[in-house]
């Protein structure tokens, strides 16, 4: 019965209808999952010879121990965010004559096959063979082993059961992420240290190989408790997440921008009542860390700016790339609707105009922290966020009227790149490029500070040209509009 | 008259799916566009609503092509399919939405909406819900409850009887025959259920392979001769 499962999934896979995209995607998936697993090969046997590196003058093995509780915390809340649940498929299946239980367990088992069930193995197991069965024996290796991939399978199912009750919530995910953060600081000035904590447990492994046995036994748990659940909750409607009562809205604030706002509110529920959408809007925060690795020391003191360009125009413009690249695409669904409906164009463009502002507004604001870093980051904020509405809108928006591509907003969100075309893949070449070229000059004859005025007084005055923007896409919109919803009907 | 098609056509390559030589439309008339599947009668309501580019010929309503003035958007509402909907909102949202387009303060809509708490047969308001949560029937009525909301002179339908409930079928046909009375509505509808056009229309057109195969006034034999013609 499971493998005609199996089969069945295999054949929806290469025979859905747009196939080729879900190919590319595997394919664009494969890559990832094969440099994560890359990484993974080369951390696992470097193990033995970075953790002495990291951590001086500490005994690795300690060392080793520490570690693994703080991955499979921090694996916790990436599958919360990440991993999917594997429910829909099994609804043809449900009235037919095939016991509960095989369901389920083919439930269970298609859980498993998930990328973060492979990287511990790459990670961990390579150091448990070569050090510890050497210093503890092989009995302790084994039972090692059986702790980490207890504590996987573990994390597995617990995230799915969460995901089932539906109580996760990126709120939650952010608070742990600062929970984690917090405890590693902790750690750094020596309050409190989950390492100590965490080598106390698999020393005791490595004592008593028994005790890893203790990992296996909550495993098993929420296991059952996983099958439990489904057991009892095999219906359609359960399974998919639960409704909540839904309530209207009313963005008072977008209200002064009379018809502009209206649309512009329109949109704003589109974004934040859809996962696929609010997924890039979270993305947008996440990218914020971008600065750390671009702004270095070295860079700023020399007033480089052309390096650090970069990551200022993508940690300002993120929410214009994010969501612009797939413009339109995202209202596919009622294209049909706008068009036909009372809306004048020139309105609809504006408020994605009006859209943009706003968000790079707020992540500018969010992002001038680095402030404490340099105030001259703020000046090299200043001009990619001028470049970035003045011109960065006018570029998403004008290749959004060449986007044909429908995107379903009830697919899930992360790794999903239907609805990908090579403009999106396109539009960061000019996107990023133009700045650069209007600063390079600049920078080459040492003026950097011109360079940034330069760059700014170019956003100005497309700001200011934003009227004749406005008509030039709205025209091109007319133009294209039958192509698009052409496009958006299939 | 509302509405004149002159010399329409829609190729999709070597397939002609909607070719009309001429056809007009007077206002108050009530009619039904009938015909099998692939008869093209959704790409034409497409083309009467700017939806798709014809491959020729004009779409004129009021007199001005519908290509190139939005004059039209003013006194014609229309509810093709879901697609229409904006389904992440609630229905008092979409309702609130499409009455600012026309104008409508948030008071004017709830004093429309009450006046259809009987169409809307307590499932739809206050439900707590999206659009896109409820049943096709239901989506439906929040459209065709949308599109009347707007208080239009010209209105199009695709398939406004299908997914609805009995009762709801009758109370939509008495809906469209007051309105028709009281205000002189234009309703262009297409419908595979022979029996809900007659009833409703008073002319009905026959549409086969893209070409208009009959165009008559109802009478006490249409449903008949319709069922005829179909048999065959």
């Amino acid at each position: 019965m499971l493998s005609t499962f199996l089969s069945h999934q295999r054949k929806s896979f290469w025979r859905s209808r747009n196939k080729g995209g879900s190919i590319a995607t595997q394919i664009v998936m494969g890559f990832f999952i094969l440099y994560f697993v890359a990484i993974a090969l080369i951390v696992g046997f470097g193990m033995p010879y970075l953790l002495p590196k990291v951590f001086k003058g500490q005994d690795p093995l300690k060392m080793f121990d520490g570690i693994i509780l703080y991955y499979f915390a921090f694996d916790f809340l990436l599958r919360l965010q990440l991993q999917e649940l594997p429910t829909l498929s099994i609804i043809p299946y449900l009235h037919l004559k095939i016991p509960k239980q095989k369901i389920i367990s083919f439930i269970n088992v298609k859980a498993l096959f998930s990328a973060f069930n492979l990287l511990p193995l790459f990670i961990f197991l390579p150091f448990c063979i070569i050090r510890i069965a050497e210093a503890y024996g092989v009995f302790a290796m084994l039972m090692y082993i059986i702790s980490i991939l207890s504590i996987m399978v573990f994390n597995n199912y617990t995230v799915l059961y969460i995901k089932r009750k539906s109580i996760t919530n990126i709120l939650y995910t952010v608070i742990g992420l600062a929970v984690i953060a917090g405890f590693a600081a902790l750690e750094y000035y020596k309050v409190i240290s989950i390492m100590t904590g965490s080598h106390f447990v698999f020393s005791a492994v490595a004592a008593h190989p028994y005790y890893g046995l203790f990992f296996t036994l909550v495993a098993g748990l929420m296991f059952w408790i996983n099958s439990e659940y489904l057991r009892k909750n095999l219906y359609v409607e359960e399974l998919s997440t639960k409704q909540e009562k839904k309530a209207s809205t009313d963005y008072a604030f977008l209200n002064q921008f009379g018809r502009v706002g209206e649309l512009a509110a329109l949109e704003l529920k589109l974004i934040l009542r859809h996962k696929r959408s609010r997924y890039s809007i979270t993305m947008s925060f996440f990218f914020l860390i971008y600065g750390l690795i671009f702004y270095k020391e070295k860079i700023i003191a020399a007033d480089e700016f052309g390096k650090m360009m970069f990551a200022a125009i993508f940690m300002t413009g993120i929410s214009i790339i994010m969501y612009g690249q797939f413009m339109f695409a995202w209202q596919s669904a009622h294209f049909d609707g706008l068009l036909s409906n009372k809306i004048n164009f020139k309105d609809f463009i504006k408020a994605k105009f009006l859209l943009f502002t706003i968000a790079a507004t707020i992540i500018t604001l969010l992002a001038s922290f680095y402030g404490f870093l340099s105030p001259k980051l703020l000046l090299l904020h200043l001009a990619a966020y001028l470049y970035n509405i003045g011109f960065g809108t006018v570029t998403v928006l004008y290749l959004a009227t060449m986007n044909y591509k429908r995107l379903d907003m009830t697919k899930s969100a992360s790794f999903n790149f239907q609805g990908t075309g090579a403009t999106q893949w396109l539009l960061m070449l000019p996107y990023v490029l133009v700045p650069f070229l209007v600063y390079l000059p600049f920078g080459m004859l040492d003026k950097p500070y011109l360079g940034l005025v330069v760059l700014s007084a170019f956003g100005m005055i497309m700001l200011l040209m934003r009227g004749f923007w406005v008509d030039f896409i709205t025209k091109k919109f007319e133009q294209q509009r039958y192509k698009i919803a052409e496009g958006f009907r299939e | 008259m509302i509405l004149e098609i002159k010399n329409l056509k829609k190729v999709y390559g070597d397939k002609t799916v909607v070719n009309i030589e001429y056809l007009q439309i007077a206002e108050g008339e009530t009619v039904g566009l009938v015909g099998n599947n692939g008869a093209g009668k959704t790409t034409f309501f497409r083309m009467l609503l700017d939806l798709i580019r014809p491959s020729e010929g004009s779409v004129l309503s009021k007199g001005e092509n519908v290509m190139q003035t939005d004059a039209w958007k003013d006194y014609t509402a229309s509810f093709l399919d879901e697609g229409f909907l904006i389904d992440y909102l609630t229905p008092e949202e979409y309702f609130i939405f499409i009455g600012s387009l026309h104008n409508l303060s948030q008071a004017d809509v709830s004093a429309y909406l009450s006046r259809y708490t009987e169409f809307f047969n307590g499932e739809i308001i206050n439900s707590g819900k999206y659009i896109r949560d409820f049943s096709k029937g239901n989506q439906n009525k929040v459209g065709i409850a949308a599109a009347l909301m707007q208080n239009p002179e010209f209105l199009v339908l695709d398939e406004p009887f299908a997914n609805l409930d009995p009762t709801t079928q009758i109370r939509l046909k008495t809906i469209l025959r007051s309105l028709k009375s009281e205000r002189r509505l234009t309703t262009f509808i297409s419908s595979h259920d022979l029996n809900h056009v007659t009833d409703v229309c008073d002319r009905i057109i026959l549409l086969e392979k893209g070409l208009v195969i009959k165009d008559f006034m109802k009478d006490e034999n249409s449903l008949k001769e319709l069922e005829e013609y179909f048999s065959e």
